[in-house]
C-alpha cells in the first residue's frame, strides 16, 4: 500500500510540473502582450511596464524566476489585476468555486445513483427507457443553453432565486443545477449499466433465489459493488465539474475563479491564467489521489496485492 | 464481424430507428442542404431581417437577414466533421496506445496506464481554451485539439478488450507460427479490438460536439461566415426573448443530435456486450 | 399495526413538517434577497465588468474611470449635465501665450482622512505619474505638460517636469506648446491629487481598502474581486451626498446585466443586449435611457502596403459605405452614423462629411468600379481584402454588411476576426488590410484628427503620410485661440477626407436600463453619471 501510494504521489507530482511548464510556454507564445490596449502605449511607457514585471529578461530566466517564486508558494502578483495578488484572487475566488462544484457534485451523485439504480433494476423496460431517456437529455442540451433558460424562468420570469451575483446559498442554487444536470445523467448511465451487471453475478442470484428480502440484497450487497465505478469516476467528474464550472460562473456572474480564467487568457495576464490552472490542477490531482485511495482501500484486488 | 447486432442495436427498437433515422438526416443536411436550399447561407437580405419562422423561412432568419434553415445545415456541416475528425484523432492515438499496453502488459502496461490516469485529471477544457487563445481559432487546431483530448477513454476500452484477446488460442497459434510481436499487433490485436473502439468511439462524438459549442460560447469558434451549432447558439443566446427561434432550433439540432447518438451508442454497447458474453 | 411502522408515519409527519419549514425560509430567503437594499441610501449599479484597479495613475479603462470619478475630484470636475466646472480650484489664470497656467485651489480642502489637501499633493501626484518607475499606461495623458514625456522616459529628472506649488493653495502648470484644452484633460483621474501621506506610508498597497484615501464624495469600503466594488461617503466631503453607499457590480455578461436589472437586483446597469433594444422601447418606457458616447467607429485602411496605398482603392471602397443603413437596419442597437471622422457632437466644430456623400448611390457605385477600374483591377482580376475586426456579434455583423456593401463592387472580402487585445497588437504592427477601430475621444476635434498626424506612432493604425496635412496640423497646434485653432483644425480636415486614410461609420449608442426612482440621472455626452449628484426616491 506505501509503496503503491507513493510511486501515485510521485506520478502526481511529476503531471503537476508538466502541467505547469506546458502552460507557462504555452502562454508565451501567444499573439499579443498583456499590455496591448486599445489606447496607445508609447515605447518607453511600455518598457517602463515591462521591466516592472520582469518580462524583459530572457525566457528562460523569467522560467526559472516562475518556479523559484512557485516553490516559495508565491503566485506572483497579476498583470492586469494590479491591486490584488494572484494568491489574494485565487483565495476570494476558490470558496464561490468550490462550494458551486461540491453542491453540483453531490445534486449529480444522488440524482444520478438514484436514477441509474431505479433504470438498472428495470433493465429493458418503459420505465427504464423513460428514465434514461429524460437523464440524456441532461447530457444532450448544453450548459450554454440550459444556464440562460433556468435564469431566464426562475429568476426573471418567476423571481424566485437570483439571477446572478453573490449573497446567499440560494445564489448557488441555479449554477449548480445546470452544472449537474449533464452528470446526472453520466453517473445514471454508469450506475445502471453496473447495477444490471451486478445483478447477473452469481452470488446475487443465488441470493434473489434463496428468498431474501429484496430492498436488503439491493442495499447490502449490489449497491456496494455497483458503485464502485461511479467512486472512480467521481475523480474525473470532479475535474469537469471544477472546468465546466467557468461557463456556468460567466453566464451567472458568480465572482469564482473559472470567470477569471477566460478573461486572464484573453488579457494575457500570464500569472493569473498560471495561478488559476495550478490551483485547478492541483485541487484536481488530489482529488484523484484520494478517490484512489478510497478505491483502493475498498477494491479487494489492489487491497490484496499489497 | 457478424452485422446482425449492428443492425439490432441501430433499428431493432422504434425508438433506435427515430434515432438513426434523425442522425442519417443530419449527415444528409450536412452533406446535400445548403445545396438544395433555395438560400444562400452567406447573403445578406436587407428584407428579411430577424424574421420569425414563416413559409419563405420555416425556421425564420438571423439578425442580417441569412436563412436560419441553411445555416443550421451548414453548422451541421462544421459541427459533425468537428467531431468526426476529432474521434478519427482520438481513435488513431487510442487504439495503438491501449493495444501496445495490453500487449506489453506488466511493469510497462502499468506505467502507461497510470499515465493515462493522470491525464484524465487534466483540466482540459481549459487547455483546449489555451490553445486556440494561442494558436488562433484554426479548424485544424481545434479537431487535433478535442481529439487529443478524448483519445484516453478509448485507449483504456482497447487496453482491457487486448488483455482478453492476448491469452487466446488464436494469439497463442500465431506466436507458435513464428509471428513477430509488431506482426501480432498490427495483424491480430488491432483488427480484433476495432470493434469495440468504434462503438465507444460513438460516445466520444457527442462529447466533441458539446465541447466545440463550449468553446463558441467563449467567442473562440469558426470564423464567419463559416458557422456551427455553437456559434448559431451563442449568436442565439444574445436575444432568447426577442428572436427566440435564433436559440431553439439549433439548440434543438445539436441536442436532439447528441441525444440520439447517445442512445445509439448505449445500444451499441449494450450489444456489443451481449456479443460478447456469447463468444 | 405494529409499533415500528407507526414510527414510521412520525416520521413521516416530521419530515413533512420540516420540508414545510424549509420551505418557508426559502421563499423568505428568495424575498430577501429581492429587496436587499435600504431604500434612499444604498445604491447598486452593475459597471461593465471588473475594474484591474483603483489607482488613478495604473488605470487603463472606462468602467475605472467610472468609479474614480466617485472617489477623487480634480481641478475640474464634471457637472450634473456632463460639462466642465471648477473642482478643487476656484479659479485660474492664463498666460498670454497660453504656456503657463496658475491655479487657486479652495480653502479647506481634506481628504477622507482628514488631513488637509494642498498644492502638494498635485505635485506629488503629477511627479508620480510620470516618474518611470510607475509605469502609467496613460502618463502620456499629461504630457502637454512641460517636459513630461523627457520624464517619462527616464531622460530627465521628475524635478524638471512643469508643475510646481509656490504655496499650499497655488498650483502653477507649465506647458510644452499652447493646450487650449487643457481644462478639458484635467477631468481625466490622470490629473487627480494624490494623498500623498498615504502612499508614503503604504506604498503600492495605498489602495487597500483598509488604507484607502480619496479626496471625492466617496471613499472605498470593500473590494471583493468579481463581486462588487462598495464604496461609502467620505464624511469630510461638502456637500454630503444624498446617496450614502454605492455598490458596482461587474456585470461583463450584458445577457445576465439585463436579467439581473429586471429581477430587480441592481438599479441601474450600463448595457444590455442590442437584440433586446426594441422590446424595452416598448416594456421598459420608464427605464430606459439611449444616448450617444463622443466617439467614432471607422474602418481604418492600411495605406503602407498595396493596393491600399493607392488613394483611388480608399476612394472607391468608401464611396459604398453607407453609415446609416448600417445603423439603423443592421445594428438596431442605438448607434448613430457618421459621415465624418470627428463626430457631429463635438462642440465648437463644424464637421467635415466625406465629399462622397454629395453624389448618390448609383453614382458612387459607377464611381467606384471606374475608380478600381483606373487601379487595375477588373472582374478577372479582382481586388481582394482581409476585413479585420474585433470578436463580438455587432461586430460581427458589422463586418458581414460591410462586406455586403463592397460586393457590388465585385469586390471579394475575407472576415477576419480576432480578440481584442491581438486585434490592436495587430494594427499596432500594421499586420492588416482594412480593420475595424475606433475611437473614444475628448470633446475637441484635435484629438480625433491627431490621429492621421504621420508623427503620431502606432495609433496612426494605417500609417497615413501626407506632408502637407501634418503642416496643417502643426500649425493649428502652435494656435493659442480657439476659434482659430479650431479654423485651422478644420481646413486640415478638409485636407484629410479628401484622400479617404479612414472611412468613419458610427458614433457608439449609450443603451441602460435605469431604476425610474433615480434622480438626478442625465444624458451625458461622455456617459458620466457622478453618484453625488443621484437620489433614490423612496
Amino acid at each position: 500500500m506505501t509503496r503503491y501510494l507513493s510511486i501515485r504521489l510521485l506520478l502526481t507530482l511529476i503531471t503537476f510540473w508538466v502541467i505547469v511548464t506546458a502552460v507557462f510556454f504555452l502562454l508565451r507564445l501567444a499573439p499579443g502582450g498583456p499590455f496591448d490596449g486599445e489606447r496607445r502605449l508609447p515605447p518607453e511607457v511600455e518598457q517602463n511596464l515591462r521591466a516592472a514585471y520582469n518580462l524583459d529578461q530572457p525566457l528562460p530566466r523569467q522560467y526559472l524566476n516562475y518556479l523559484l517564486m512557485l516553490g516559495h508558494g508565491d503566485l506572483g502578483p497579476s498583470f492586469k489585476q494590479k491591486d490584488f495578488s494572484v494568491a489574494e484572487l485565487v483565495i476570494s475566488g476558490l470558496p464561490v468555486s468550490l462550494t458551486v462544484g461540491v453542491m453540483a457534485l453531490v445534486m449529480a451523485l444522488t440524482g444520478g445513483i438514484v436514477l441509474g439504480t431505479w433504470a438498472g433494476l428495470n433493465t429493458g423496460t418503459k420505465t427504464d427507457l423513460l428514465i434514461m431517456g429524460t437523464a440524456n437529455i441532461g447530457l444532450a442540451v448544453p450548459a450554454i443553453v440550459v444556464a440562460p433558460l433556468l435564469a431566464l424562468i426562475f429568476a426573471v420570469w418567476l423571481g424566485w432565486l437570483p439571477a446572478g451575483g453573490t449573497g446567499g446559498p440560494l445564489h448557488f442554487l441555479l449554477p449548480a443545477t445546470a452544472l449537474s444536470l449533464p452528470f446526472i445523467a453520466a453517473i445514471a448511465r454508469l450506475t445502471r449499466g453496473s447495477v444490471a451487471e451486478t445483478l447477473q453475478e452469481p452470488h446475487i442470484t443465488t441470493a434473489m433465489s434463496k428468498g431474501l428480502p429484496r430492498q436488503r440484497i439491493i442495499r447490502r450487497h449490489v449497491l456496494p459493488i455497483a458503485l464502485l465505478p461511479v467512486l472512480s469516476y467521481t475523480g474525473p467528474a470532479a475535474a469537469a465539474l471544477l472546468t465546466g464550472s467557468v461557463v456556468v460562473e460567466q453566464i451567472f456572474e458568480l465572482p469564482g475563479i473559472g470567470r477569471y480564467f477566460v478573461q486572464a487568457a484573453l488579457n494575457r495576464d500570464y500569472t493569473l491564467v498560471m495561478g488559476v490552472v495550478i490551483v485547478y490542477a492541483a485541487f484536481i490531482l488530489l482529488f484523484n489521489l484520494l478517490v484512489d485511495v478510497c478505491y483502493a482501500r475498498l477494491d479487494p484486488r489492489i487491497r490484496l496485492r499489497s | 464481424m457478424n452485422s446482425r447486432w449492428l443492425r439490432e442495436a441501430l433499428f431493432g427498437s422504434s425508438l433506435a430507428r427515430v434515432c438513426s433515422t434523425w442522425l442519417a438526416l443530419m449527415v444528409l443536411a450536412a452533406l446535400a442542404g445548403p445545396a438544395l436550399s433555395p438560400w444562400d447561407p452567406q447573403a445578406i437580405n436587407w428584407d428579411a431581417l430577424d424574421n420569425p419562422p414563416s413559409s419563405s423561412h420555416w425556421l425564420g432568419t438571423d439578425m442580417i437577414g441569412r436563412d436560419l434553415l441553411t445555416r443550421i445545415m451548414l453548422g451541421a456541416r462544421i459541427s459533425l466533421s468537428v467531431a468526426l475528425i476529432a474521434t478519427a484523432v482520438s481513435v488513431v492515438i487510442g487504439i495503438p496506445y491501449g493495444t501496445l499496453a495490453g500487449y506489453l502488459g506488466g511493469r510497462a502496461d502499468q506505467l502507461m496506464m497510470r499515465i493515462v490516469d493522470s491525464l484524465y485529471a487534466l483540466p482540459f477544457i481549459l487547455i483546449v481554451i489555451l490553445l486556440v487563445v494561442v494558436f488562433g481559432r484554426s479548424q485544424l487546431l481545434l479537431f487535433a485539439a478535442l481529439g487529443a483530448v478524448f483519445w484516453l477513454d478509448i485507449a483504456r476500452i482497447v487496453r482491457g478488450q487486448t488483455l482478453r484477446i492476448r491469452e487466446s488460442d488464436y494469439i497463442a497459434a500465431a506466436r507458435i507460427q513464428g509471428a513477430g510481436p509488431t506482426r501480432i499487433l498490427i495483424r491480430h490485436l488491432i483488427p480484433n479490438v476495432l470493434g469495440p473502439a468504434v462503438v465507444y468511439a460513438t460516445l466520444t462524438v457527442p462529447g466533441v460536439i458539446l465541447a466545440e459549442s463550449f468553446i463558441s460560447f467563449l467567442g473562440l469558434g469558426v470564423q464567419e461566415p463559416d458557422t456551427s451549432w455553437g456559434v448559431l447558439i451563442a449568436d442565439g443566446a444574445q436575444n432568447m426573448e426577442s428572436a427566440p427561434w435564433a436559440l431553439v432550433f439549433p439548440a434543438l439540432a445539436l441536442a436532439a443530435t447528441v441525444w440520439s447518438l447517445n442512445m445509439l451508442g448505449d445500444r451499441l454497447r449494450d450489444q456489443l456486450d451481449v456479443q460478447a458474453a456469447r463468444v | 399495526m405494529s409499533p415500528s411502522r407507526k414510527r414510521v408515519d412520525c416520521n413521516r409527519t416530521s419530515l413533512r413538517q420540516r420540508a414545510v419549514a424549509l420551505a418557508i425560509v426559502i421563499f423568505s430567503l428568495c424575498a430577501s434577497a429581492a429587496s436587499v437594499a435600504q431604500p434612499g441610501t444604498v445604491l447598486r449599479l452593475g459597471n461593465p465588468g471588473e475594474p484591474q484597479t483603483l489607482d488613478p495613475h495604473r488605470y487603463n479603462l472606462r468602467l475605472e474611470e467610472t468609479l474614480l470619478t466617485d472617489l477623487f475630484i480634480g481641478l475640474t470636475t464634471f457637472a450634473a449635465d456632463g460639462s466642465t466646472i471648477p473642482g478643487v480650484a476656484s479659479s485660474w489664470q492664463v498666460s498670454d501665450d497660453g504656456l503657463r497656467w496658475t491655479f487657486n485651489l479652495r480653502p479647506d480642502l481634506t481628504w477622507s482622512d482628514g488631513q488637509p489637501l494642498t498644492a502638494d499633493d498635485f505635485v506629488f501626484a503629477y511627479q508620480r505619474l510620470q516618474a518611470p518607475a510607475t509605469a502609467a499606461s496613460l502618463a502620456y495623458f499629461m504630457y502637454p505638460l512641460k517636459n513630461a514625456a523627457a520624464v517619462n522616459a527616464g531622460k530627465m529628472p521628475v524635478e524638471a517636469l512643469g508643475v510646481s506649488a509656490p504655496d499650499s493653495r497655488t498650483l502653477i502648470l507649465e506647458l510644452e506648446q499652447p493646450y487650449p484644452h487643457l481644462l478639458e484633460r484635467l477631468l481625466y483621474p490622470t490629473a487627480y491629487p494624490l494623498p500623498k501621506h498615504a502612499i508614503e506610508t503604504h506604498g503600492d498597497s495605498w489602495v487597500k481598502a483598509e488604507n484607502w484615501v480619496s479626496n471625492g464624495a466617496y471613499r472605498l469600503q470593500e473590494w471583493r474581486p468579481q463581486a462588487y466594488v462598495h464604496l461609502v461617503a467620505n464624511a469630510h466631503f461638502n456637500p454630503a451626498p444624498a446617496i450614502t453607499e454605492v455598490f458596482y457590480y461587474p456585470l461583463a455578461n450584458e445577457q445576465t446585466a439585463y436579467n439581473r436589472y429586471r429581477a430587480g437586483e441592481v438599479d441601474a446597469i450600463a448595457t444590455f443586449p442590442s437584440g433586446e433594444l426594441d422590446y424595452a422601447r416598448r416594456e421598459l418606457t420608464a427605464d430606459l435611457r439611449t444616448s450617444v458616447q463622443l466617439s467614432i467607429m471607422y474602418l481604418v485602411f492600411n495605406s503602407r502596403v498595396e493596393p491600399f496605398s493607392d488613394a483611388r482603392v480608399r476612394e472607391a471602397l468608401a464611396m459604398m459605405m453607407q453609415p446609416e443603413v448600417l445603423t439603423d437596419k443592421v445594428q438596431r442597437s442605438g448607434n448613430v452614423a457618421s459621415r465624418s471622422f470627428v463626430p457631429a457632437m463635438v462642440s465648437d466644430y463644424q464637421s467635415v462629411p466625406g465629399p462622397q456623400y454629395q453624389l448618390d448611390l448609383a453614382e458612387r457605385l459607377s464611381r467606384g468600379k471606374a475608380l478600381l477600374a483606373e487601379a487595375g483591377f477588373s472582374p478577372d482580376r479582382p481586388l481582394e481584402i482581409t476585413l479585420r475586426y474585433i470578436s463580438g456579434a455587432e461586430a460581427k455583423r458589422t463586418a458581414l454588411t460591410i462586406a455586403a456593401f463592397w460586393k457590388p463592387l465585385g469586390v471579394k472580402t475575407q472576415l477576419h476576426q480576432a480578440e481584442l487585445k491581438v486585434h490592436f497588437a495587430d494594427l499596432r504592427q500594421g499586420d492588416f488590410q482594412v480593420a475595424q477601430a475606433g475611437w473614444i475621444g475628448e470633446n475637441n476635434a484635435e484629438h480625433y484628427l491627431s490621429l492621421l498626424v504621420s508623427d503620431t506612432g502606432d495609433v496612426n493604425y494605417g500609417g497615413f503620410a501626407d506632408d502637407q496635412f501634418d503642416a496643417m496640423m502643426a500649425s493649428a497646434r502652435q494656435e493659442a485661440d480657439l476659434d482659430e485653432r479650431n479654423r485651422l483644425l478644420r481646413v486640415a480636415d478638409e485636407r484629410a477626407v479628401g484622400l479617404y486614410p479612414v472611412v468613419p461609420m458610427y458614433s457608439l449608442g449609450v443603451r441602460r436600463l435605469v431604476n425610474p426612482k433615480l434622480r438626478g440621472w442625465n444624458n451625458t455626452p461622455r456617459d458620466v453619471h457622478p453618484v453625488r449628484f443621484l437620489s433614490l426616491e423612496p
